[in-house]
C-alpha cells in the first residue's frame, strides 16, 4: 500500500521530466533494434579472409567469442580453444602433449584437397615425371589465377621465389620443406622457418605471434600460425608501413562533454 | 529530490541513462536518503545518525531487488582487513546483488595472489597496427560503463596515434622563431616519433596508416605508484603478484589518485555505470572486473578475473598482430621474460621512478 502511494506521487512529481524521456526513447529504439540485427554471428580472427568463427553459446550466457559490430572482427574469446587441434611435433619446442594446439587451416582451403586430384594430379605428359620451367617462371593460368586471385599480384621473395620453393612438387595439397619433403598447411612454420629463422625463434618463444589460453609456460595454449596472419603470397601491401594488412580500425573514443570533434588533437602546438 | 530517484532506480537495470536523477548504487541508503558515503565523510558528526536511517530505509524496502545493497556491504571493511570469512560474506552478499541486477548467475571470484607469481607486460611498439582492437576487447571483459552519453562511455587502454615525421628540404629556410628576420633555429622541431603527443580521436579507413606510429597506453602496474601513495583511504594498493587494485566499496571518489598516475590510467564513474543485462560478463573477481557504482574510479587491473586463474588477459588475446605479450617475471620461461632477456625494452616515463611492470620493446 504505502509503496503504491509512494509510486503515485512520484509519478506526479516528475511526470513532466518522464514524458520528454520516454520520447527519446522511443527514438532510440529503433536504431538499438538494428545495430542488434546487424552484430554479425560470424567474425573474423587475425586477418580478413583467414580463419572465422561462428559465435554460439558455450555455456549458458558464456560465448565461445564476441563480434564487433563495427568491423566483424573477434574482440573477446569465451573459449580459446575452439575448433582447435594438436599442433604436432616442431623442432626445438618441447612442449607436453594436449597443451599446444592451433586451428587447422587444411578444412578452411577447400580447394586444397581437389588440387591433388583434378590438375595437378601427376599424370600426363608435364607430369610424369613432372617437368618444371627451368626458369623457374610459371606458365600462367587463367583458371589457376581465377580460383586464386592472389596469384595475379604474387609478391612474396620479390621475384626471387617461385611456387614451388613452398608448395610440393607433386603433393599439391602439401607444403615442403627443406629436404623436399611435405609439411602440412596446418603446420606453415616449418616452411616459413627456412628463410624467415630469426622470427621463428621469436615464435618459438612466443615474442613474434600470438598464444591465447593459459599464459603460464606450462599452460595450454592455441598457437597462431604464420598464415593466419600473413597472407603468403600478397606480402606487402600499399600504403601500411608493416607487415600486416590493413584493416579498419574500431570506433573511436567519446569525446568529453562539450566537445563537437576532435580537431584539436590534429594540431600542434608549434606550426610546422 | 529523494523522491524523484525512486522510480529510476527501479528501471534503472535496464535504462540507467534514462534516468532523470542518477541513483547512486554505491550506496545502500542512498535510494531512499540520496546520502552517500561521501557524504558521511564529509560531516562525520552525522555518521551514526545517518547509518541508522540508512538501516531503516533498508529494512522497509527489503523487498525490492534493486535497493539491495544489503547493508553489509555498505559497513564492510576495507578488502585487505577482512578476514577470510569476512571475505567469504562480502563475496556472497555481491554475487546475490549482480544476480538480481543482471538476471543471470553471477560469480565475484576472490581468489588470492599465489606465491612465485610476479605478473609483467610487454608491448611491441613496431607491431601495434592501431587498430583497437585490445580497447574493445577490454571493455567486453571488464563490464564498463557503455552508454551513448558523455562521461557514460568508459575505456582503460588509449591508443595513441604519432607522426612518423617528415623532415624536407624546402622548409630548410623556416627557422625558429619566425618572423625575426634571423633563423635562430632550425625547422627540425616537426613533430617526430613517440613524443607521447598526438590523436586519441584519429579515425582513418584502414591502419595502419604509412605516416602514423601507433602507442596503446593503459596502467602500468607501478611497483612503486604514486597512486597509490596519495588514496587517502587506501583502497587502491599492489596486490602480491603486482597489479595495482582497488576495492571499489571502499572508494571515496576524491579522484587524488587519477591525478597523481602520470599514464593517464585512471577513469572516474561520473554517472551511473551503464552495463546492458545482456552484455555483462558474469565471470568476476572482487578487486577486478565486478560491476563498479557511480562515483568510484576504475582502472586496467591486468584482468585478474582471468590471469588468477592463469589466462592471459583479455586485450593480450585479440591483438591481431601478437604485439602483446604477457607473462610470469618470476619464470625465466615465459614471453616477458624472453622479451627482457633478447629485446630491446624501455619504460614509460622511466625517470619518474614509477617502475612500470609494463614494457614497451621493438624488434
Ligand atoms: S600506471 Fe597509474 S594507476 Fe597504474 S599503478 Fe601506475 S600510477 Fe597507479
Ligand atoms: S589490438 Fe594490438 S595492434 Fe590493435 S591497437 Fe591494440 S595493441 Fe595495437
Amino acid at each position: 500500500m504505502r509503496k503504491l502511494a509512494s509510486l503515485s506521487v512520484i509519478l506526479a512529481l516528475c511526470g513532466g521530466a518522464f514524458y520528454a524521456v520516454s520520447a527519446a526513447e522511443k527514438a532510440a529504439e529503433p536504431a538499438k533494434e538494428a545495430a542488434a540485427a546487424k552484430t554479425p554471428l560470424e567474425c573474423f580472427e587475425s586477418r580478413k579472409g583467414a580463419s572465422e568463427l561462428t559465435q554460439r553459446d558455450v555455456k549458458p550466457d558464456w560465448p565461445n567469442v564476441k563480434c564487433s559490430p563495427t568491423t566483424g572482427a573477434a574482440l573477446w574469446y569465451g573459449d580459446p580453444y575452439d575448433g582447435t587441434v594438436p599442433m604436432g611435433k616442431m623442432p626445438g619446442l618441447d612442449i607436453a602433449e594436449g597443451k599446444a594446439v592451433v586451428k587447422p587451416r587444411t578444412e578452411k582451403l577447400a580447394l586444397m584437397p581437389m588440387c591433388g586430384v583434378s590438375c595437378h594430379n601427376g599424370v600426363g605428359p608435364a607430369f610424369n615425371p613432372p617437368k618444371l620451367p627451368k626458369d623457374k617462371k610459371p606458365a600462367p593460368v587463367p583458371t589457376m589465377e581465377a580460383m586464386v586471385p592472389d596469384l595475379a599480384n604474387f609478391q612474396h621473395g620479390r621475384g626471387r621465389i617461385w611456387c614451388m620453393d613452398c608448395h610440393h612438387t607433386t603433393k599439391r595439397n602439401m607444403l615442403v620443406d627443406h629436404f623436399g619433403d611435405p609439411v602440412s598447411f596446418d603446420q606453415p612454420q616449418l616452411l616459413c622457418g627456412k628463410c624467415h629463422g630469426d622470427k621463428l625463434r621469436d615464435w618459438r618463444d612466443g615474442i613474434h605471434g600470438k598464444r591465447i589460453g593459459e599464459f603460464v609456460s606450462t599452460g595450454k595454449k592455441r598457437w597462431f600460425t604464420c598464415t593466419e596472419c600473413h597472407n603468403p603470397h600478397n606480402v606487402q601491401d600499399g600504403a601500411r608501413n608493416k607487415g600486416f594488412i590493413q584493416v579498419q580500425p574500431e570506433p573511436s573514443p567519446q569525446l568529453p562533454r562539450g566537445m563537437a570533434n576532435a580537431d584539436h588533437e590534429k594540431l600542434h602546438p608549434i606550426p610546422h | 529530490m529523494a523522491n524523484n530517484d525512486t522510480p529510476c532506480a527501479g528501471t534503472a537495470q535496464d535504462r540507467p541513462s534514462d534516468c532523470p536523477v542518477q541513483p547512486a548504487s554505491a550506496d545502500p541508503a542512498a535510494n531512499e536518503l540520496k546520502t552517500t558515503r561521501r557524504d558521511f565523510l564529509r560531516a562525520g558528526g552525522m555518521l551514526s545518525l545517518s547509518s541508522l536511517m540508512g538501516t531503516a530505509a533498508l529494512m522497509t524496502q527489503s523487498d525490492d531487488a534493486n535497493a539491495a545493497v544489503e547493508w553489509g556491504e555498505h559497513f564492510q571493511k576495507n578488502y585487505r582487513l577482512m578476514t577470510t570469512e569476512e571475505k567469504n560474506e562480502a563475496r556472497l552478499r555481491l554475487e546475490r546483488r549482480y544476480s538480481d541486477e543482471y538476471g543471470k548467475k553471477v560469480a565475484v571470484d576472490t581468489t588470492e595472489a599465489q606465491p612465485g607469481m610476479l605478473m609483467g607486460y610487454a608491448l611491441n611498439i613496431r607491431k601495434c597496427i592501431g587498430c583497437r582492437r585490445c580497447v574493445h576487447a577490454c571493455v567486453a571483459e571488464n563490464n564498463q560503463s557503455r552508454g551513448p552519453r558523455p562521461g557514460e562511455k568508459i575505456e582503460w587502454i588509449q591508443v595513441l596515434r604519432m607522426e612518423r615525421g617528415k623532415f624536407e628540404q624546402e622548409k630548410m629556410n623556416h627557422g625558429y622563431p619566425e618572423g625575426l628576420g634571423i633563423q635562430v633555429g632550425g625547422n627540425a622541431y616537426t613533430p617526430a616519433g613517440q613524443v607521447l603527443e598526438g590523436q586519441y580521436h584519429y579515425n582513418p579507413k584502414a591502419v595502419p596508416e604509412a605516416d602514423a606510429t601507433y602507442m596503446p597506453i593503459a596502467c602500468m602496474q607501478c611497483e612503486k605508484p604514486p597512486c597509490v601513495k596519495v588514496c587517502p583511504v587506501r583502497t587502491t594498493y599492489r596486490e602480491g603478484d603486482g597489479p595495482v587494485v582497488i576495492d571499489y566499496n571502499w572508494c571515496i571518489g576524491c579522484k587524488m589518485c587519477m591525478n597523481a598516475c602520470p599514464y593517464w590510467a585512471r577513469r572516474f564513474n561520473l554517472t551511473t555505470p551503464v552495463l546492458p543485462k545482456e552484455e555483462m560478463n558474469p565471470v568476476t573477481h572482487y578487486l577486478g572486473n565486478r560491476p563498479r557504482m557511480r562515483g568510484v574510479v576504475e582502472k586496467c587491473h591486468w584482468c585478474l578475473q582471468r590471469t588468477r586463474h592463469n589466462r592471459y588477459p583479455a586485450c593480450v588475446e585479440v591483438c591481431p598482430v601478437g604485439a602483446r605479450k604477457f607473462g610470469n617475471l618470476l619464470d625465466p620461461e615465459s614471453e616477458v621474460s624472453k622479451i627482457l632477456e633478447r629485446k630491446n625494452v624501455f619504460r614509460l616515463k622511466a625517470e619518474l621512478n614509477t617502475f612500470p611492470k609494463f614494457f614497451y620493446f621493438y624488434d
